[in-house]
């Protein structure tokens, strides 16, 4: 902006000083205003040097002609009268005063623009408050305005000697045209005085040459000073971006906007480009006139150097890599690749100049110097690897080389030879494996040829998905800690994380999943969890601690990784409003709910299983000490069928007296239930029984029943059919004819379970949608059994001892147990208890964890047990396991026992009788059925004799449902048909073939044990993790260390089975 | 264009004096100070006193032209005008009474300029006169100088040509370190103590395994770290009656008003090319010794110590390489507090920021860094009368 305006649109106390700077001046303001840009255009200090007094009666005179031009130009208008008047009045005054002596007035001028430049400089600084509002509209730092000024400053500098360049251009001229004029050495001319005074003149004129020269070059030298400061706050800005940069890939909070960088790197550029245009100049003066001593001569040489280095640094520094490679993901996770899914990176040049017929082509390259590790993979680039520089139409656009849709292959020549088996030969996993992409670009401009580069962060290669979770906890760490963006052998000794910096990056994680961090009590429970005490600022956790199993059997960033994953799947509504505490430690959790009324509850992550969330509430007994409980925690494979407010809102607690009531009554600290999640409750259908309406409503809730003495709940799915407003969780006579033979289960009491079969034959179970038949079994000791008609049927368990029992007609049935001591059971078609379906389709029972249970069916009708690890079960055990004939198909029984002590099992045997026979630690069981039954129970305490028989029904269905040997007095089977004497003929049938079985001989054995192992089958939780924060501590005085084992009752199971 | 490393000392670690470098220039400030001049003032010039005692800067601040490879020289010179304290001292010193005498008389003619520059209304005046009475005096024209020998050097000239023994004495005690050296026989107790002057404390950049040295403060403990000498370094001992090894150890005794640390920021290669060492070397605005150096460092009492707070005043720059380069200097203004830098004829006001960039960096070779740094007390321990007055 011109120096004039801005004077004008300076604070008013600094006006002031401009009016006094005038008041006593012989220039008056109006010929300041009236001829502003001309008076800021001329070089006024060097008008006023002595030796070049033409040049001050030049602009001397030109002022007042230009003033003459102005008043001719003024109209007759009133108000111009005045202006007139005074421009006249000044006209005549200067040429008065200064005819004589226009260096005078030369340096007149200069001083005032001086020392307005200076009143601008005071105004500009310490003007904040009333200065005049520059028309920048977002508020912008100190330091992005310390940069804007020093760039206007430098353009003006700029300017100033692009000025004294044109001067000293004059002067040249003016020399050469003299000196070739009158330089004519002759003999006897050195005596003529005339050309002695010509030669003074020329001597003098060669001494103001010099002189501009000189100054010119300190121009310069002043020019590439301050763009060095330039540069280096620029190269501060960019370091902050990049940190910006980095920080938002990992979540963090920031704008990574490179607007205003580009700008004021393009300005930088242009300025010193043009700088490099002055230079080339001078040097053509230098080759048109040079004298001894030549400061051009001396000094360009200097200045070509600073300069070419400047622009080169500036333009290396202004390649950046602005998108980072990412491919689409629902974490927003940049920087993990997946071989063969396609990514995206885009490189910018923040100097936005460029010579449009010159094409500049960018490339890229992975691993160009790849790190010398062991078995490191190589990739190449699918898709094309160069790519124009393209400048967009419009100039905001800028000079960027975006490359989409690439993909990574892996070198069939890796080092290590066959790609797939290289990963686990190197030391490091394929996940710590840090690979880059290097731009380059050939740049050229204005004859400047620059090869510049860039690299992205160090992203992971990852070749399937199950390694994301660990790839982004490389990710996270590297670009938490590491200050190099090369170094891609980070991870061969990864340094370990201050946890204070830790803390924010964790937190940035939730603030990008759920769009709210952790709090300070959330972040120093993490950091007990991992440090195993307090944090001070210096405490350090380890890379492996971090990522590296623990003792639960999943690193602690797996943990929390299950966390991010349930709360952006099923919880980021809860989180976001905190309702959810999250991370408690169960000491705190106690200590904030002691105080609180019964029926308060708080939700927070289970420590123990991978992504689980569970509430624990708090009951005041008169005279006790409060009792704390909480519900096995749900993980997002039951949190898609029901979400958790729903569950909160329909919770039930079964308690003695038979009425079900919901404990949750307060979200902690002090809000109402309903009040808390009323929002988030899913509508719920209003179950009006009309005749156009097939079946009644149902929706699923989760009850428990109550455990004396137990910490733990258990809990277990139910279907409720729903049909006013309440609840019944009783079977109905009608509801379940309607519902096609729908039996509900239903505790009785306390510790009692018992199974309710249904009507003809229907099997226990959850059917949650007609043909597919699911059952999840949750607790130790419970059963479950599922039939479906046309789906899948699946089973899946997931605790110790518990059992599953799925039945499905036409599909392949399968189990899945994912624990120690699960028996799994697959039945198929309805009313025929199968074990192993043998028919067509290969069923398969898998277990998949150290002491499981596997049932492998053969070959046609032969059924095969089969299980791995530990606590193997072999077809040829004890003959514990009979196949049954069935009626119709080949029998095919498989049966699984757990067995942890031994082995336990029997191989297909005779017909028409199958067994199972509970094993060591007391789960278990088997159903066997003929048509349309399905057995199952649970066979917590099988002691002595314990083994539970299946008796085969032949034409009737026959149910067994079933504790054998020393079956708890409480325990009673309710008959939902007449089958019940049948039954208890079964029974004792049953245990009659068990002493022929002899399976005396296995029991003393187990008896010993049993005791012990019992401890820990009663709290299920405390086979897998003795830390869990669910477990009763030691000071629980309320529950007994050893529950015995008659009180202690298996929880209950209530299944419904809903198939037409 | 200037030089800069060329004659003041190599990069190996020599504790010698300052002063003994300069012996090429011939100028040599008395170690032990012990000899003084004293010569009868024999012409006052009652003018100059009435000059004297304003402060300097009364304007802008103000350029000297470049004559032909004098930036070192415009560098230095600015420096001195800068430093009100000095000023005080040179406008009080006799006038020579000859023409030639006035002509060759260093204090005379730097004191001419001075005052050219303050009253004249120009942006920069021309140091002709100065530089023609230096070249009389060894320090010719038109040659490459390294700024800390030509500043010993012009100091050395100044001292030596200002007549009046209390002025010498002002301008000794504005500019001297003193320090104690020793040396102690490790075999036996035998002790050498000297107490020696310095008008710059040469600093290596490089420690003694070449590894870069990257604040002042360190520059300044490795400085004053005491050092073996063994093997061929190793010193005759009287009482032992033949060579053994000794420690050879600096202690800092006295730091005078304004303090000069020359960065040696060169090195010799095998080659015997000098070669520049640009890299990163950061200093701080404001230098308290008594944090930098332990107390067996430091061989003075309290009330000295107490005094040992300093102030960045100047920084003279150097771009480019050893042989061909360019000075500048940045110059905090004591009246106005605020920065400048000097570019022969240009000079504009900047800000820390801009003296922050001579920090250096190892990548940018031809980029300004720091070479010689002048740090001004905060408190001034003793008023002198000269500088009591000038304030």
């Amino acid at each position: 902006m011109a120096q004039w305006q801005e004077v004008q649109s300076l604070a008013n106390t600094y006006q002031e000083q401009v009016h006094q700077l005038y008041a006593g001046s012989a220039l008056p303001m109006a010929v300041r205003q009236c001829l502003a840009a001309w008076i800021e255009d001329q070089n006024w200090r060097q008008a006023a040097e002595p030796l070049s007094s033409g040049h001050a009666r030049m602009l001397f005179h030109s002022l007042l002609v230009l003033l003459g031009e102005c008043l001719g130009s003024l109209g007759s208008g009133h108000e111009e009268f005045m202006l007139k008047h005074n421009l006249r009045k000044a006209q005549r005054d200067l040429q008065a005063e200064f005819e004589k002596q226009p260096e005078g007035f030369a340096n007149l001028v200069a001083n005032l623009l001086q020392e307005e430049r200076r009143i601008l400089r005071l105004g500009q600084a310490g003007g904040q408050g009333g200065s005049a509002p520059v028309a920048s509209p977002a508020p912008e730092s100190g330091r992005e305005q310390q940069i804007q000024r020093r760039l206007a400053e430098f353009h003006t500098a700029l300017q100033e000697a692009e000025r004294a360049f044109r001067h000293l251009e004059d002067l040249q001229d003016a020399f050469d045209f003299c000196y070739k004029v009158h330089y004519q050495p002759a003999e006897g001319r050195s005596n003529d005085p005339g050309y002695i005074q010509e030669l003074q003149t020329l001597q003098a004129k060669l001494q103001n040459l010099d002189r501009q020269r000189r100054e010119v070059l300190a121009q310069m030298q002043q020019l590439l000073g301050r763009s060095e400061t330039l540069q280096e706050l620029l190269r501060e800005e960019l370091g902050g971006w990049r940190v910006r940069q980095q920080r938002l890939c990992l979540g963090g909070p920031g704008d990574t906007n490179l607007r205003p960088l580009e700008t004021w790197f393009t300005e930088l550029g242009q300025g010193l480009f043009q700088l490099r245009q002055l230079l080339r100049a001078l040097n053509d003066l230098r080759q048109k006139v040079t004298y001894e001593r030549d400061p051009l001569v001396a000094e360009t040489p200097l200045l070509e150097q600073r300069l070419q280095e400047q622009l080169t640094h500036l333009l290396k520094s202004a390649f950046v890599v602005e998108q980072q490679p990412s491919t689409p993901n629902p974490g927003k996770r940049p920087l993990v690749l997946r071989t063969a899914s396609k990514f995206s990176t885009r490189a910018r040049l923040l100097v936005r100049l460029h010579d449009r017929n010159h094409h500049m082509e960018a490339r890229i390259h992975i691993d160009r110097d790849p790190p010398n590790i062991k078995g490191f993979r190589k990739f190449n680039i699918l898709t094309s690897s160069s790519k124009t520089l393209l400048a967009g139409d419009s100039p905001q656009e800028g000079l960027v080389c975006e490359f989409q849709y690439l993909t990574l292959k892996e070198q069939k020549d890796s080092r290590a030879g066959k790609g797939k088996g290289t990963s686990g030969e190197g030391p490091l996993v394929v996940t710590e494996e840090l690979h880059l992409i290097t731009f380059t670009l050939a740049y050229a401009y204005c004859g400047l040829e620059l090869e510049l580069e860039t690299t992205t962060l160090p992203f992971v290669i990852i070749s399937n998905n199950n390694q994301f979770s660990s790839a982004w906890a490389s990710i996270l760490w590297f670009n938490m800690l590491s200050s190099d963006p090369k170094a891609q052998q980070f991870f061969s000794s990864p340094p370990p994380a201050p946890w204070p910096q830790l803390a924010e990056v964790l937190s940035w994680q939730f603030q990008s999943v759920a769009e709210r961090g952790l709090s300070r009590d959330n972040l120093l429970m993490l950091a007990e969890k991992l440090l195993g005490s307090k944090p001070s600022l210096d405490s350090t956790v380890p890379w492996p601690k971090f990522s590296k199993d623990g003792p639960a059997g999943f690193s602690f960033w797996a943990w929390l990784d299950g966390i991010l994953g349930l709360l952006q799947e099923h919880l980021k509504q809860l989180w976001k409003d905190e309702l959810i505490l999250g991370f408690v430690s169960r000491k705190q959790e106690k200590k904030l709910l002691k105080s609180k009324r019964t029926g308060t509850f708080l939700l927070r992550f289970s420590e123990s299983v991978l992504g689980g969330v569970t509430f624990t509430w708090v009951e005041h007994h008169e005279g006790g000490s409060p009792t704390f409980h909480a519900v096995d925690p749900y993980t997002a494979s039951e949190l898609v069928s029901l979400a958790l407010p729903d569950i909160i809102r329909d919770y039930q607690m079964m308690v003695e007296e038979n009425i079900p009531e919901n404990p949750l009554k307060y979200l902690y600290p002090n809000t109402a239930r309903d009040e808390a999640f009323g929002p988030y409750y899913s509508q719920r259908q209003e179950g009006t029984l009309n005749e156009n309406q097939k079946y009644l409503n149902r929706r699923l809730i989760r009850v428990s029943s109550r455990q004396p003495s137990k910490w733990q709940t258990e809990e277990e799915l139910v279907v409720a059919t729903e049909n006013l407003e309440t609840l019944q969780l009783q079977p109905r006579g009608q509801g379940t004819q309607q519902a096609g033979g729908l039996p509900l289960s239903q505790p009785q009491s306390s510790g009692t379970p018992q199974g309710t079969p249904g009507n003809v034959g229907t099997p226990h179970g959850v059917a949650t949608s007609p043909g597919t038949l699911q059952g999840v079994a949750t607790r130790p000791g419970t059963l479950q059994v599922a039939s479906g008609s046309l789906g899948t049927p699946q089973g899946v368990a997931t605790r110790p001892g518990t059992f599953q029992v799925a039945s499905g007609s036409l599909g392949t049935p399968q189990g899945v147990a994912s624990r120690l001591g699960i028996a799994q059971v697959t039945a198929t078609s309805p009313g025929t208890l199968q074990v192993i379906p043998g028919s067509l389709g290969t069923p398969q029972v898998t277990a998949t964890i150290p002491g499981t249970l596997q049932v492998t069916p053969g070959s046609l009708g032969t059924p095969q047990v089969t299980a791995t690890s530990p606590g193997t079960l072999q077809p040829t055990g004890l003959g514990m396991l009979q196949p049954q004939p069935q009626s119709l198909e080949p029998a095919q029984v498989g049966s699984g026992v757990p067995n942890i002590q031994g082995t336990l099992h029997g191989p297909p045997g005779a017909v028409g009788t199958v067994q199972v026979l509970p094993g060591g630690l007391g789960m278990l069981q088997v159903g066997s059925g003929d048509l349309g039954t399905l057995l199952g129970e649970q066979g917590t305490v099988a002691v002595g004799t314990g083994t539970l028989q299946p008796v085969p029904g032949a034409v009737e269905p026959p149910q067994v449902p079933e504790e054998q040997g020393t079956l708890p007095p409480e325990l009673e089977l309710l008959p939902g048909s007449q089958d019940v004497q049948e039954l208890l003929q079964g029974l004792e049938s049953g245990s009659g073939t068990l002493e022929m079985l002899e399976v005396a001989e296995l029991m003393p054995n187990m008896v010993e044990p049993l005791g012990e192992n019992f401890q820990l089958s009663a709290g299920s939780a405390a086979l897998l993790d003795r830390h869990d924060p669910f477990l009763p501590l030691p000071e629980d005085s309320a529950l007994p260390a050893v529950p015995s084992l008659f009180t202690d009752l298996p929880p209950l199971q209530i299944d419904a089975s809903d198939f037409q | 264009i200037f030089l800069m490393g060329q004659v003041s000392g190599r990069q190996e670690r020599s504790k010698k004096p300052e002063v003994a470098l300069s012996e090429t220039m011939e100028a040599e400030i008395e170690v032990q100070n012990n000899k003084k001049e004293i010569e009868e003032v024999k012409a006052k010039n009652p003018k100059l006193t009435s000059v004297f005692g304003v402060a300097d800067l009364k304007n802008e601040a103000v350029g000297l032209y470049n004559l032909g490879q004098t930036c070192c020289l415009n560098s230095l010179l600015q420096v001195f005008f800068m430093n009100i304290r000095f000023t005080g001292i040179l406008r009080r010193i006799t006038v020579p009474s000859s023409a030639a005498q006035k002509r060759s008389n260093v204090p005379y003619q730097m004191l001419l300029l001075l005052e050219k520059m303050q009253c004249g209304k120009c942006k920069a005046v021309c140091p002709r006169d100065l530089a023609y009475c230096l070249s009389e005096h060894r320090v010719k024209l038109f040659v490459q100088y390294d700024a800390a020998q030509l500043f010993l050097t012009l100091w050395n000239l100044l001292k030596k040509q200002i007549r009046k023994p209390e002025l010498v004495e002002e301008l000794s005690d504005l500019y001297t370190i003193c320090i104690q050296e020793h040396l102690a026989c490790q075999k036996c107790s035998f002790e050498i103590k000297s107490n020696s002057t310095m008008l710059t404390l040469p600093l290596p950049v490089l420690d003694a395994n070449s590894h870069r040295l990257s604040t002042l403060e360190d520059c300044l403990q490795y400085f004053f770290l005491p050092e073996e000498l063994t093997g061929q370094n190793m010193c005759f001992c009287q009482q032992c009656g033949k060579k053994t090894t000794f420690l050879q150890s600096m202690r800092l005794v006295h730091l005078p008003q304004t303090l000069t640390l020359h960065l040696k920021r060169f090195c010799f290669e095998r080659s015997s090319r000098t070669h520049k060492l640009g890299h990163f070397l950061q200093f701080p605005q404001e230098l308290n010794f008594r944090e930098v150096l332990t107390e067996d460092q430091c061989q003075a009492d309290d009330s000295e110590k107490a005094t040992w707070q300093y102030e960045l005043f100047a920084v003279v720059a150097h771009s480019g390489s050893t042989g061909f380069g360019h000075y500048c200097a940045y110059i905090r203004s004591l009246t106005e507090c605020k920065w400048y830098c000097f570019n022969d004829s240009e000079v504009c006001q900047v800000s820390w920021d801009d003296v922050k960039c001579t920090y250096g960096r190892s990548s940018l070779n031809w980029r300004e860094t720091a070479y010689l740094l002048f740090y001004m007390k905060k408190h001034p321990q003793q008023p002198c009368p000269g500088v009591s007055e000038c304030l």
